[in-house]
């Protein structure tokens, strides 16, 4: 039975030599399996498919002068509500200034 | 036009991606039992500096033209039923909406081979 055992051992690490895996007869806890696991970041980066707007070619190709009317139309807007003193708020100098301090007053 | 949880899930993607090596070995020092305990104990520790968005955990399969979190069929991305306008639309392919008919039609051919 020992001499049996000793050679299912042998067997055992010359198995994990040929296949390149890490010899652990006592199943010690060695990490191992973080290292053999594959990796997930490039399935994962893949998942959702690209979507091509014509924002990102003009950010793309800034030389090519292409204009996006949807983002001209926003910038637009933002001058109209500024214009008629509906811009977004300065931002507060010191803590006093606040909005959200104002307001729980 | 991209819901906002999407560009954070793909912020997410991203940062598994960039990350995932050095995450590993870390996390392979610190799950080592056979190496000394102050050593884990610091892989650990570098482990924890990892952000938020580094963590494969914290990726969530969303609908890539709603962004609905729920209900999605993964090997299209879609929602069920961004998957249903899809497909009755025969914009997915192999997909077909199942109905008795075709069911009746294919066992009447099968029988008379």
């Amino acid at each position: 039975m020992n001499a049996l055992g000793s050679k299912l051992k042998a067997l055992t690490r010359l198995r994990c030599e040929i296949f390149q895996t890490s010899y652990n007869p006592q199943n010690l806890r060695t990490g191992a399996k973080y290292l053999r696991k594959h990796l997930r970041g490039p399935a994962m980066v893949k998942y959702y498919p690209e979507v091509i707007s014509l924002s990102s070619i003009a950010r793309e190709f800034p030389k090519m002068g292409i204009v996006d009317p949807v983002e001209v139309q926003r910038l637009a807007d933002v001058e109209d509500k500024k214009r008629r003193g509906k811009g977004t708020p300065k931002k507060a100098k010191t803590k006093a200034d606040s909005r959200r301090t104002a307001k729980r007053r | 036009m991209r819901n906002a949880r999407v560009i954070r899930d793909m912020k997410a993607r991203d940062g598994v991606l960039k990350n995932e090596i050095s995450r590993r070995a870390y996390l392979y020092v610190a799950r080592n039992t056979t190496l000394p305990p102050q050593i884990r104990h610091q892989a650990q520790l570098q482990l924890n500096t990892f952000g938020k968005y580094t963590r494969p955990t914290t990726v969530k399969n969303r609908c890539s033209e709603t962004g609905r979190g729920r209900g999605i069929i993964s090997e299209f991305a879609l929602c069920r039923y961004q998957f249903r306008l899809r497909a009755l639309a025969g914009e997915l392919n192999g997909v077909h909406k199942a109905c008795c008919k075709y069911l009746i039609i294919a066992l009447h051919i099968h029988g008379s081979r």
